[in-house]
């Protein structure tokens, strides 16, 4: 079957939050197979491409099977936390919702 | 088996009051627990302290006492709060002079102390050879901003609201308690369990459940990615644990409330600001968010259970978490908003021209970052930009500055780039705030000790 291209936002929900100047990133897969997709392609080479220069440290992704989940950790990720940074996002509520235009391959 | 109801009350300052006044009315507790520190609250508080030394604590606690208390003499729920904030002395002294004129004689409080670090101390503490390493950039000590430092607290467990709570406290005041441990000390207290091998598993599952409660509307449709889904909000409902001793959880809300519990709002809030899901670092143990299983047990209930043999929890950590908060210059924000035709192209010339403007007058901004607000200024990077032209573009200035005069400078040439966009910009008021900086590090819990005090309204 032809492979094709979709956002994030068609296989999970995201919320994210913060912790000085780590962003966490959940995604919440729909399903048990979307799940698998999550799992094999948010990389944290690919996460790191996504963010591009917003992201200045480390990511780490951990697997929650038991609620289908991924969470995503990005290190120095939001211009220096809540009460220095520059950005109008300064607790980086809208992480989560940035990480759904990420696109990945679905049959 | 024992159960007990544990219901949230406040998720941060400023927070809705009647949620909680509904939970303690209507939601049968036996505990009601109040976060209301963010992480730079101490700092402020710690201000308000040092220009009046009867202030300091979470004002919102006063007429938040006076609708509680009348409420409570009915129904003798125990109240846990961290509402004391760098003056919880002070704070028990107010709601003590509440409770008397509400005629609540024999009520207990128990006041903890010994989070909130003097200034001065923290060379005691460094003599004694702890270094400050910053938990974030990895700097090895405070020696750069040392005389800049205006606040330093600890997140202290839940081992004196126990202890409190055991000793017949009707209400436990503290400062920098621990969002965490303002519930997992109502389970400690309830079912007995101790800081000891044979509880690291029950507690490990206190300290989820806690996590489920502690950001209060936040597990009940608050910020949700239910939102379509999520019923009266404006009458939402505040989570509630009915907690058995095994550390099996159904999460509720109270009866003719707003808001959602389901599986989607428990998983987004188990995923909410908890870096490694297996180690959940919290003062009172580590616990294990993949070993447990979520379920839909009925309408707005939602059972938190243990998935399988794994335990839910961990010894807990050897340090706790100390934050350090030092003034860190200034940043000055501008908003203008161009309108189309062209509002893009208007944007770019503006940014353009700022910073031709900028080389023109010498100055050399540490940072700075202009942004459009509803295109890039929340996704950065990340967004694509619009396909069709934009009706109009919010641009924002930020700057660093480390000085007031020098962010002064930023905002003269900000306000002015409407020299550089066309027919139609809108200007709105520019703000200029000192930054106050803070410093995450760790310190052994055994360099901490802490203090209970037992007030009794007379």
């Amino acid at each position: 079957m032809a492979k094709k291209k979709v956002p994030l936002k068609e296989l999970c929900f995201a919320r994210s939050g913060d912790k000085g100047d780590i962003s966490d990133i959940g995604l919440m897969a729909f399903n048990e197979k979307n799940y698998q997709i999550l799992k094999k392609q948010v990389t944290p080479e690919r996460v790191k491409a996504h963010f591009k220069d917003w992201n200045k440290g480390a990511v780490e992704i951990y697997e929650m099977p038991n609620i289908l989940s991924l969470e995503i950790v990005l290190r120095n990720a939001l211009g220096g936390g809540a009460t220095k940074t520059l950005r109008l996002d300064q607790t980086g509520k809208a992480m989560g919702n940035a990480m759904l235009w990420m696109e990945v391959e679905v049959d | 088996m024992k159960k007990v109801r544990v219901g949230a009350g406040s998720a941060g300052w400023p927070d809705m009051a009647d949620p909680a006044l509904v939970s303690a009315e209507r939601g049968e507790l036996d505990y009601q627990g109040f976060d209301h520190l963010a992480e730079l609250t101490m700092a402020i508080l710690e201000r308000q302290k040092v220009r009046n030394p009867t202030r300091g604590y979470i004002p919102d606690v006063i007429p938040l006492m006076k609708k509680l208390l009348p409420i409570w003499k009915n129904k003798r729920f125990k109240i846990v709060t961290n509402g004391g904030g760098a003056n919880p002395e002070q704070c028990a002294v107010e709601v003590m002079k509440i409770a008397k004129d509400l005629g609540l004689v024999g009520m207990k409080i128990g006041v903890v102390t010994g989070d909130d670090i003097p200034v001065k101390q923290l060379d005691s503490l460094r003599a004694q050879g702890i270094k400050f390493k910053n938990s974030e950039t990895g700097e090895e000590d405070i020696d750069r901003v040392k005389d800049k430092i205006e606040a330093a607290y600890v997140y202290i467990g839940a081992d004196r609201v126990v202890e409190a709570l055991n000793a017949g406290a009707d209400m436990v005041i503290g400062g920098r308690l621990s969002d965490n441990s303002l519930f997992v000390g109502p389970f400690m207290h309830a079912f007995g369990w101790k800081y000891e091998d044979e509880y690291w598993d029950r507690i490990g599952a206190g300290v989820a459940t806690s996590h489920l409660l502690e950001c209060a509307g936040w597990s009940t449709g608050i910020c949700s990615t239910q939102w379509e889904k999520v019923p009266e909000p404006w009458n939402l409902g505040f989570p509630i644990a009915e907690m058995s001793e095994n550390g099996e959880a159904i999460m509720c809300k109270p009866p003719g409330t707003g808001g959602l519990m389901s599986e989607y709002t428990m998983k987004e809030h188990l995923v909410y600001e908890v870096h490694d899901p297996q180690n959940y670092l919290m003062p009172d143990g580590i616990a294990d968010l993949t070993a447990l299983k979520v379920e839909q047990v009925g309408d707005n209930r939602v059972k938190i259970s243990k998935a399988g043999t794994k335990s839910r929890g961990k010894p807990r950590p050897k340090t706790l978490k100390f934050c350090l908060a030092h003034a860190d210059g200034f940043i000055m924000t501008y908003i203008m908003v161009v309108s189309a035709p062209k509002a893009l192209e208007q944007a770019r010339r503006v940014e353009d021209y700022l910073q031709r403007r900028l080389k023109i007058r010498g100055a050399k901004p540490k940072d700075m970052l202009i942004s459009y607000v509803g295109i890039n200024s929340l996704h950065g990077p990340a967004a694509p930009m619009p396909k069709e032209e934009p009706n109009e573009v919010a641009i924002r200035f930020a700057f660093k500055a480390d000085t007031e005069e020098e962010a002064r400078l930023y905002q003269n040439e900000a306000t002015l780039t409407w020299y550089a966009a066309g027919v139609g910009a809108a200007f709105t008021a520019p703000d200029v705030r000192p930054v106050m900086a803070l410093w995450p590090t760790l310190v052994p819990r055994e360099a901490i000790p802490t203090k209970l005090e037992m007030k009794e309204v007379k």
